[in-house]
């Protein structure tokens, strides 16, 4: 095998900061190559350096053993280098055709000759089983297809060397194994892919080698015939890592929540609730099952307060629940961790400290008169150690939220919705995009706080999640739920169906 | 009102001239938010326009020389505006605004420079029409369409133009992504930053002359206030015509049909104040913005600030 890319003695700063510091990588044609590391441990600088986004403050580059500075994402382009980035480089309103098409230089005409750019794309679409309906927006296919679309995309343009950004985050396990299909299908014929990931489980199948990198720098290059996934796991947290087991529990009969029959746009397949009913008891964590888009953001918006159903009733501690208003809801003990923690649950440019209070700044201990006057003082130290307790990695309590790597803004929320051990817990997605440090440190508190007697709900995605917390597991499909099964021994492929609607 | 009716060909043709000024301006404005720039100092890149048109054209007695000086003075603005919001990443919003101050200041002021500090109005020349043969035949609307400026013709060209480019070329499908989204158009070798100044250069000179049109086709003459608003509508008129070329031929001239019949009107009806008349079209501006979802449909970067090395 010829050697395809070699990245030497790379770094980048930003400001005083190191995001990337002294980095080597190699790629040889033909190889599934990861690239493994936490959040944070300059995996996207370092591609952002390699598809010439970013210029690198120090080091070289070298293309099929010929140095190169890549100036621009065009000269990446010109060399063979492709991405698909985690956040899909799409635009919505154009067809997929157009899209793939767009800024390309292989058909160089004046106007666009459909007919024959497409007859190429089939082609490509053929040999690499790439499936996509090139005529409809992007907007409107789903996940997966958006991804052919990137991948095609960057074979369109003579790619060699494809770097795929955590492309199983959004992908449900079919998806996944037809990814994996085309990327067996890409190295047999000689091109390379970077994979970018840290699900252990997905690395150590689909991996030749792997590079692990931690806080920007890269620590060992191992061959995925010669390693494992508990080596690799250490590696990149850099010490022993220990995932915590738990214990599942059979709650008593003491529902906290009740869903009866609730309906929200029944009619619409992506975002309704059709004769939704479910209970969950104090001290047992519900999961709610099922591929995203199937109306799990609906259901936590209508958990939340955020609205009200158009049929069914909602019971909450054994009242039923008349005032649909976020306000009323936080007042009857609901803590939320929304699905999206920078839109829905934080405030970016405000400081960690006054994030933390968000929700109390009414009360007498944090304010004089009503929410008047802010006690900064009573703040400051509150804030200081909610910082302990929770392990939120910041220099200040009073730097801007937005500043924190994603688990540590997740710690903010946890602490401040666990605050007072509320009675009931919705938690939407609560480990999306942390690495496996913050997720097991999430996850500790939210059975912690089910073993002081709170009522949780979680709503995930992410299959592995559901089944290691759930208690009891519900599966939503198109806004209905598909079924019960218990979280001991749960009949996973039973559940796999029933999350795609069989 | 029978004299309103048999004064239906005088609105037509009225419309048809009225409507260029907005329609220049409305496409210039086009390739900008099909850029991600929302250029609210169209209506100082007009006014510069007008006086610059005015003045070359009155002092060299050529007045396409004046249009391109128009031109050129709309591109020499727009590049502040050009600098500012997408190097410096400056308030799209607030910096049109500043074009809009800084822009007719700078047109009285020059005007005085040139002409002295005198009360009454410098006459000049408008151009002459030109009637197209057998098409200007036409009975009752021949006559009314087809006798226009050569400017006027020009510009109602323009459209076919703008719409083969948006739709049918690789590099109006290329442009059109940078407004839509720019980070993912620079992973595609596309290049932002110079495509947005491309469409404040092309946005600049539509600008420009839409602004001489009115000093060298309508009025012959540089006042303080001529464009009187113009650039707003035109910027109400990208929206209604839901960013298409095509669509903004359409608004405009809808809009400039409003324009020509409070313009007849205000003959037509001389008991009633002319200014309750010259209302029309601004009220209508609203009535059409009041109906339309102006946030539905538009480039979905629009206005938005693009950094390169964002973090």
């Amino acid at each position: 095998m010829a050697e395809m890319l070699r990245m030497e003695g790379i770094s980048k700063q930003f400001g005083t900061f190191f995001a990337n510091h002294d980095v080597n990588l190699d790629i040889q044609e033909g190889e599934v190559h990861t690239l493994l590391g936490e959040n944070g441990a300059g995996k996207s600088t370092l591609m952002n350096v390699l598809i010439g986004l970013y210029q690198p403050t120090a080091g070289k580059i070298l293309w099929r053993g010929k140095e190169e500075r890549i100036s621009s994402p065009a000269r990446a382009v010109e060399l063979g280098i492709g991405m698909v980035h985690q956040h899909f480089m799409l635009i919505e309103a154009m067809t997929g055709f157009e899209n793939i098409i767009l800024g390309s230089k292989v058909n160089p005409s004046f106007t666009i000759q459909e007919s024959k750019d497409k007859k190429k794309i089939q082609e490509l679409m053929d040999r690499y089983g790439l499936e996509v309906d090139l005529d409809v927006p992007v907007g409107e296919m789903s996940i997966g297809m958006q991804q052919r679309v990137e991948i095609l995309k960057v074979l369109y343009r003579g790619a060699e060397l494809l770097i795929l950004d955590e492309p199983t985050a959004v992908l449900t396990d079919q998806e996944v194994e037809g990814l994996f299909d085309i990327m067996r299908s890409l190295t047999s014929e000689g091109k390379s892919v970077i994979f970018i990931s840290h699900k252990m489980r997905e690395v150590t199948k689909i991996s030749d080698r792997v590079t692990v990198l931690r806080a920007g720098e890269s620590v060992e290059t191992l061959k995925m015939s010669e390693t494992n996934g508990q080596e690799l796991s250490d590696l990149m947290i850099g010490h022993r890592f220990v995932e915590s087991v738990y214990d599942k529990v059979v709650a008593a009969d003491k529902p906290m929540l009740e869903l009866k029959g609730v309906s929200y746009h029944p009619n619409e397949k992506h975002g309704g609730l059709k004769d939704v009913t479910l209970t969950v008891n104090a001290g047992e964590v519900l999961g709610v099952a099922g591929i995203d888009g199937n109306g799990q953001s609906q259901l936590a918006a209508l958990i939340a307060g955020l609205i009200a159903p158009e049929e069914g009733e909602v019971w909450r501690n054994g009242q039923r629940v008349s005032i649909y208003s976020p306000d009323d809801f936080i007042e009857n003990g609901l803590a939320d961790i929304p699905e999206d923690r920078n839109k829905m649950g934080l405030v970016g440019d405000m400081t960690v400290a006054q994030n933390l209070i968000l929700k109390e700044t009414t009360s007498d201990k944090f304010s004089y008169g009503h929410g008047l006057w802010l006690k900064t003082g009573a703040i400051q130290e509150y804030a200081n150690e909610k910082k302990q307790e929770n392990d939120i990695r910041c220099t200040s309590v009073n730097q801007t939220v937005r500043s924190l790597s994603g688990g540590n803004q997740q710690k903010v929320i946890l602490a401040r919705e666990l605050e007072g051990n509320p009675p009931i817990l919705i938690a939407v997605y609560p480990t999306r995009g942390l690495d496996i440090g913050a997720t097991n440190f999430i996850h500790d508190r939210v059975i912690a706080a089910r073993d002081g007697g709170c009522a949780v709900i979680l709503i995930s995605a992410d299959f592995d999640e559901v089944l290691k917390l759930s208690d009891r597991i519900v599966v939503l499909f198109e806004g209905q739920v598909m079924g019960e099964y218990p979280g001991v021994n749960p009949p996973i492929d039973q559940i796999s169906l029933a999350m795609a609607g069989k | 009102m029978e004299a309103f009716l048999s004064s239906m060909p005088e609105i037509l043709a009225t419309t048809i001239r009225m409507t260029v000024p907005l329609l220049f301006v409305a496409l210039g404005e086009l390739f900008s938010e099909r850029a991600g720039l929302v250029n609210i100092g169209l209506d100082g890149l007009m006014t510069i326009g007008a006086f610059t048109g005015f003045v070359v054209g009155y002092q060299t007695g050529n007045l396409w020389l004046g249009v391109l000086c128009g031109a050129v003075a709309g591109i020499a603005v727009n590049m502040i505006y050009a600098f500012c919001t997408v190097n410096l990443c400056v308030d799209q919003t607030v910096m049109g605004m500043a074009i809009n101050i800084l822009a007719p200041g700078i047109a009285t002021f020059a005007y005085k420079v040139v002409f002295g500090d005198g009360s009454t109005l410098v006459q000049g020349v408008t151009m002459d029409k030109v009637a197209i043969p057998l098409l200007s035949d036409i009975p009752v609307i021949g006559n009314a369409i087809f006798n226009q400026t050569l400017l006027a013709y020009l510009c109602y060209l323009l459209v076919p133009l703008c719409w083969f480019y948006f739709a049918r070329t690789r590099s109006g499908l290329n442009f059109r992504s940078v407004g839509e989204n720019p980070q993912a158009a620079e992973t595609l070798g596309i290049n932002a930053v110079q495509m947005k100044y491309l469409a404040s250069i092309v946005c600049g000179a539509l600008a420009g002359m839409g602004g001489a049109f009115l000093t060298t086709c309508y009025t012959s003459t540089y006042a303080t206030g001529v464009v009187a608003g113009r650039g707003f509508i035109a910027l109400a008129a990208v929206i209604f015509g839901r960013w298409s070329a095509v669509g903004i031929l359409g608004s405009t001239l809808l809009f400039g049909f409003f324009d020509a019949v409070q313009i007849s009107l205000q003959i037509a009806v001389p008991d009633i104040s002319y200014q309750f008349f010259a209302m029309i079209p601004y009220v209508f501006t609203i009535v059409a913005l009041f109906f339309f979802n102006a946030q539905k449909g538009g480039p979905k970067a629009n206005g938005k600030p693009y950094f390169r090395e964002e973090r």
